[in-house]
């Protein structure tokens, strides 16, 4: 395989770190934070599922992407994905949680604006319109989850010991779930630019398994998300876990089966199809951003409980990182590949 | 398959049935206190009386143990790690409950107090008073761990018997300074149904803190 290839991907595979890094946090970060699962544990069940969940549920988010702005030189998508992930690594680094989802689509609109090609204003109006809809339709379940779990336990009357029992066991299912949607969703983010270039040949396992060459390039992409999630994740738990608002173990279940709805939700080619077979509208299949599921869920809860307990401070600062990622990436997207392409005299863009 | 399921619950199923027993002591201590108490007014310090006390001894040392044994297996099974300082408190309430029966039976045969009868029926009053606030203190302490959204009913009886043994304390104590009897007499009397009104004292503390962790403990 072509050296220089890998060169340009470690660009993805440094976006794919940071995006273990920061979004692992909205996956077991609440049931790290309230005590419920040893960060080892759950970090080394996290990592095992996103990679199942980027191979075989990663395609949808990517063909999305492509859409926006499909990054047609080697070059170019290195500098996509080494941007957003720069832009990831920064704010991160500042101990606010950010979104890679945002950040990948400034970059690409940097890559756009530099190749001076038109960014597919319907497919970026419909991400954005994500950014909006994401902690919304997250907040919405999370309310629907805690009332339904609250008179749930009332009725059943589990004692307390149990109950902490099946919440444990019930975190880390959905830490689980949270992984495997986290890398159906957001594997395009890491290396869907990368997609056009692929030089990677179908992968056999046997006669059991076969791996595409699209599937082959998010198995190496899901594994530097593994990689983030097992060094660099526990900064950011210290933010979602525990200061933006004190959660009980209940509401961090809760919290977590929102975020993995949400994201399967925009990520599941089925449920899509399925939805259009039935006339019922259809959820676009967007990499959203976990940290937006996250957060939208947390505040649903705070705020049916009447807004007591959250720390507005953090969320003001959570949402400047959600305004700053993007527009960080594209800046430093549109500056790196003019020095690229005329310093290093680099092909960023086909004509 | 089943093999897996036992060994993740079991040892929580065996330290629920320990807080259960727990609570079974509370309840235990006030049915022998009664039951002491009882045959102390019939019989003074007999042999019934201490084999009665005796009972009540047995249980505060049970439930010593069975503390110890509560609280160090919830830190080794690392079991609801944002309630555990409150579990820990109640039960410790629990078994502050069961010494207070325990100290005023073991007076009552330490100090062999006369109780002259016009004082017996205000006496039984107080002690049913106690006792009874103490069996529903344990209910409602109980209760927080499977049926909370009843905590609040149980505590209400609690307080209001609380309240109730505190009139009855004050009118015996008049009654026993009003009376002729001889000062050290007087004086005696007065710290034994002091003590025995402290029993009711201790469980509405119990239920203060439990209504502060079932606040904690709504999801």
């Amino acid at each position: 395989m072509d050296l220089g290839y890998l060169f340009f991907l470690s660009s993805g595979l440094f976006l794919g770190w940071s995006l273990g890094a920061n979004d692992a946090s909205n996956v077991f970060g609440t049931a790290v934070g309230s005590k419920m699962l040893k960060f080892s544990t759950a970090a080394i069940v996290a990592a095992i599922f996103v990679v199942f969940g980027a191979v075989s549920g990663g395609a949808g988010t990517s063909r999305t992407l492509d859409s926006l702005g499909s990054v047609n030189a080697l070059a170019g998508a290195f500098m996509v994905a080494l941007s957003a992930a720069l832009a990831v690594y920064l704010i991160l680094r500042v101990g606010i949680s950010v979104s890679t989802s945002q950040a990948i689509v400034g970059a690409i609109v940097g890559w756009n604006i530099y190749a001076g090609k038109t960014t597919d204003m319907e497919t970026l109006a419909q991400i954005c319109a994500t950014w909006i809809f994401c902690p919304l339709i997250s907040g919405t379940i999370a309310i629907c989850l805690y009332f339904f779990l609250k008179k749930l336990l009332k009725y059943s009357r589990l004692h307390l010991l149990m109950q902490d029992q099946l919440t444990r066991v019930g975190l880390l299912l959905t830490t689980a779930i949270g992984a495997y949607a986290l890398g159906a969703n957001n594997i395009a983010n890491v290396v869907g630019v990368f997609i056009e270039s692929c030089p990677f040949k179908p992968l056999h396992f046997g006669s059991i398994l076969t791996l595409d060459t699209t599937q082959v390039l998010f198995l190496i992409g899901s594994l530097a998300v593994g990689v983030g999630i097992l060094t660099y994740s526990q900064k950011a738990i210290s933010t979602v876990g525990k200061n933006l608002m004190k959660m009980s173990p209940m509401v961090a279940l809760i919290v977590v089966l929102s975020h993995s709805a949400v994201l399967l939700l925009f990520a599941s080619v089925s449920l899509h199809n399925w939805l259009i077979n039935h006339s019922l509208p259809a959820l676009p299949l967007v990499p959203v951003s976990s940290t937006q599921a996250v957060i939208g869920a947390i505040l649903g809860i705070g705020i049916i409980k009447g807004g007591r307990g959250i720390n507005w401070n953090i969320v003001g600062k959570i949402v400047i990182g959600w305004v700053t990622a993007p527009i960080l990436a594209m800046g430093i997207c549109f500056i790196s590949l003019f020095f690229l392409a005329n310093v290093f005299n680099q092909t960023v863009y086909l004509p | 398959m089943f093999d897996i399921k036992l060994s993740i619950f079991s040892g929580t199923r065996i330290l629920e049935q320990k807080i259960d027993e727990m609570h079974d002591k509370v309840m235990e201590s006030s049915l022998f206190f009664k039951e002491a108490f009882e045959i102390y007014m019939r019989e003074k310090r007999s042999a019934n009386y201490r084999r009665s006390s005796k009972k009540i001894k047995n249980l505060e040392s049970e439930a010593d143990t069975l503390r110890r044994d509560i609280e160090s297996q919830l830190y080794i099974q690392n079991l609801i790690p944002d309630l555990r300082a409150d579990v820990l408190q109640m039960v410790e309430n629990l078994d502050k409950v069961i010494n207070e029966f325990d100290e005023v039976a073991h007076k009552f045969y330490i100090e062999r107090p006369v109780i002259p009868p016009e004082f017996k029926e205000k006496f039984h009053i107080l002690v049913d008073q106690v006792c009874e606030c103490a069996e529903n203190m344990s209910i409602c302490s109980r209760a927080f761990f499977r049926d909370f959204a009843t905590v609040r009913d149980y505590s209400r009886k609690v307080y209001f018997l609380e309240h109730e043994s505190d009139k009855t304390w004050a009118a015996l104590k008049q009654d026993v300074f009003d009376s002729d009897l001889e000062l050290a007499h007087k004086i005696q009397l007065s710290g034994l149904i002091g003590e025995v009104a402290d029993i009711a004292d201790r469980a509405e503390d119990c239920i203060d803190a439990v209504l502060i962790f079932t606040i904690k403990r709504d999801i």
